[in-house]
């Protein structure tokens, strides 16, 4: 009975901090979705399910940024494991100059969004940038580009700055995945004549699974959060092609409609359930 | 120090007490200051670029005032929810239009009718600041969005659509960028809007009505602004729709471009960027020059005014006051390179020389700001960007008109 007293007593202020500053604001957004608050008004107006069908059924702009979301999370989760997983294969052997290279790599994941929407910005500038002038440098001036200034393909452009930003981070969860797996495996792999990509293929690939499952999920949850270098690369607010679901939220709530905003939020919100859902079940699958 | 187990537990509850309180303000709550009126006062803008001379005005008048400044962007959307607090800006700025309303909605501003300081200024050039017969704000800049123009590459002035277009063909055919535009950039691209618009818009609240539904992004008058946009594209620098403010400013800078198509806002960058070349303004005149309403646009941004949630009005009201003084307003005026609304401003700065022609020009108020939902104005302004970028005209501006007619 005392034990049982004394846990309570020491989750209570995390559970009064939580309900305090997640569990009733959380309620307090379902209840403002009803209504056509301003965000500042003393008086405000039910509007039932109203915001709540406009955003799903009636709002090409919210509908745009959840396309560009899930292109965005479909580019970056695919380029960015990859990556970290080319880059934690070739590097997680420790040789001559690959303490360096981590580091090298590593390196984007401790700068600020801010640093690195400025990098990119300056890599993409159609006439000063760093890419166009490799292209004409190179001889394929040919394919110079807009980049950020393209309607259908400038979230992409914004995904490969993601996956620079945090790919050394993901390479990290990969070395240490590759590190734990027994190197008697790798023996008799070799023993029974197994190559390089077939060790990597019946070893290394089954036996870091884990470590995938994290990096897939970390980096799903941190590009449906994408918002300040989405703000830092294409200004604010971002125009439609650039939008993404955080920074449409953060747009309603700008425009002084805290009410719909709050309805696109708790979509915002079904939408990540969702696809995590759909993930675990694909990893289910995928590991029996 | 050691707390018994009931202190643990009262120490627990008052935190979670105090949590669901802060979380429970709602609509209708407000937080008022408690700050003490010591200390210095907190002047909320979003000019950065006007900084150093705010601060050079405040140290000569030995005046106690804290520059709190934000992106103008984050300024337009976040101003309104700090000013409440009080605790920033007792003395502020606001932007002409939706958030000068929203703010005037929500009470911030203090009435300023009647007080000796509005009588320096220009009476119709503040209108901007009045609402319901007050003056609740001062507009206290004067800026032209109208497209800047280097007077050693551009040295006509066409009076028509089609002088216009031959103007950047005789740009081009010299070499240089006829018109560096900041595609990339919604806030500044969206200027290049006002100048197409004032003389193809039927009635001067045009844009505004398109807002309450009265017009359509797809009426003729727009489609024609629209086909303007895509007989321009040829001029523009390369890949225009993703060149940002800074790097357009550079262009033309650099004297690699003929136009700039911000306003004289950005004056004072060029000039920071070395630039030593004649700077004037130039507008496309749109239609046939029987036909043209105005030369181009002005705008009454910049407006001043002290926060009625303020714990500090008093002083609020005395740094205003400051600024109202002509030769206080001759130094930011000079400073900034920017006109003021303040009566007998000496102009020594050689570009508000040039420029002050401009002063007695027939300009049109800025019709960009008629907006007052910021989506709706970022679909327009976004068919025109679309177009820039290939889309057709007319695709455009269906796809504009379906995101008003949700939003409206």
């Amino acid at each position: 009975m005392r034990s049982s007293r004394a846990l309570y007593l020491f989750a209570a202020p995390a559970l009064a901090l939580y309900g305090g500053f997640f569990l009733l604001p959380a309620v307090q957004g379902l209840r403002y979705a009803t209504t056509d608050w301003d965000g500042y008004s003393p008086a405000f107006h039910d509007v039932g399910a109203a915001n709540l069908t406009d955003v799903v059924t009636d709002d090409d702009l919210f509908r745009h940024a959840l396309t560009n979301n899930l292109k965005f999370l479909l580019v970056v989760v695919l380029g960015q494991t990859a990556l970290a997983l080319l880059l934690a294969v070739l590097l997680a052997a420790r040789s001559r100059g690959s303490t360096w290279l981590r580091a090298l790599f590593f390196l984007p994941t401790v700068l600020s969004s801010v640093s690195v929407a400025f990098i990119w910005k300056f890599v993409y500038d159609p006439n000063f940038g760093l890419a166009n002038a490799v292209l004409r440098g190179v001889g394929l001036g040919r394919f110079e580009s807009a980049y950020l200034g393209n309607e259908g393909t400038a979230i992409l452009w914004v995904a490969v700055a993601q996956i620079w930003f945090h790919a050394g981070q993901m390479m990290v969860v990969y070395i240490a995945g590759i590190n734990q797996i027994p190197g008697e495996l790798y023996d008799a792999a070799r023993t029974d004549g197994a190559g390089r990509w077939q060790q990597f293929r019946h070893v290394t690939w089954p036996m870091i699974a884990p470590a995938t499952a994290l990096v897939v999920a970390y980096t799903t949850l941190q590009s449906f959060k994408a918002f300040d270098l989405i703000l830092g690369l294409a200004g604010n607010p971002p125009r439609s092609s650039l939008d993404v679901l955080a920074t449409r939220i953060y747009s309603t709530f700008a425009n002084s409609q805290l009410g719909y905003a709050a309805a696109e939020s708790i979509v915002f919100m079904v939408a990540i359930a969702l696809v995590t859902f759909l993930q675990n079940r694909a990893a289910r699958v995928a590991h029996g | 120090m050691s707390y018994s187990r009931r202190q643990l537990l009262r120490l627990a509850t008052g935190a979670g007490a105090a949590s669901l309180l802060a979380a429970c303000a709602g609509p209708g709550g407000s937080s008022s200051s408690t700050s003490t009126t010591d200390g210095p006062i907190s002047f909320a803008h979003w000019r950065a670029e006007d900084k150093e001379v705010f601060e050079q005005i405040i140290k000569d008048a030995k005046l106690s005032v804290r520059q709190d400044i934000s992106p103008s962007n984050d300024y337009q959307s976040t101003a309104l929810q700090k000013l409440r607090g009080g605790s920033v800006g007792d003395a502020f700025t606001a932007f002409r239009g939706a958030q000068f309303l929203e703010i005037a909605k929500a009470g911030v501003w203090t009435d300023l009718t009647g007080r000796a300081l509005v009588a320096k200024y220009e009476p119709n050039l503040i209108t901007a600041g009045a609402q319901d017969g007050k003056q609740l704000g001062l507009p206290y800049q004067l800026v032209f969005n109208t497209p800047l123009a280097n007077r050693d590459l551009v040295t006509e002035t066409p009076k028509d659509w089609d002088g216009f277009l031959a103007l950047l063909e005789t740009l081009k055919g010299k070499g240089v960028t006829p018109i560096a535009w900041p595609g990339g950039d919604a806030a500044n691209a969206g200027q290049l809007l006002n100048v197409m618009v004032v003389n193809n818009a039927p009635t001067d609240d045009a844009l505004g009505k398109i807002e309450t539904g009265e017009a359509k992004v797809t009426d003729d008058w727009f489609l024609t602004v629209l086909k303007q946009y895509q007989q321009l594209t040829p001029y523009l620098q390369k890949g225009a729709t993703g060149t940002s403010s800074d790097a357009a400013l550079a262009l033309f800078a650099q004297g690699k471009a003929g136009l700039l198509a911000t306003g004289s806002f950005q004056v004072s960058g060029v000039r920071k960027l070395g630039a030593t070349f004649p700077i004037d303004l130039l507008a496309p005149i749109t239609t046939t020059a029987d036909k043209a309403k105005y030369e181009g646009v002005f705008n009454a941004t910049f407006i001043l005014g002290v926060n009625a949630k303020s714990s500090k009005p008093d002083a609020a009201q005395a740094w205003l006051d400051h600024l109202s003084d002509p030769a206080v307003a001759g130094v930011y005026a000079n400073g900034t390179a920017q006109h003021v609304t303040v009566q007998g401003v000496e102009y020594t700065n050689a570009d508000l020389k040039a420029l002050a022609p401009w002063l007695t020009r027939k300009t049109a108020l800025a019709p960009r700001f008629q907006f007052s939902n910021l989506d709706v104005r970022g679909a327009v302004e976004n068919a025109a960007v679309q177009v820039v970028g290939g889309k057709s005209p007319e695709e455009a501006a269906e796809a504009a008109q379906k995101v008003v007619d949700q939003k409206k």
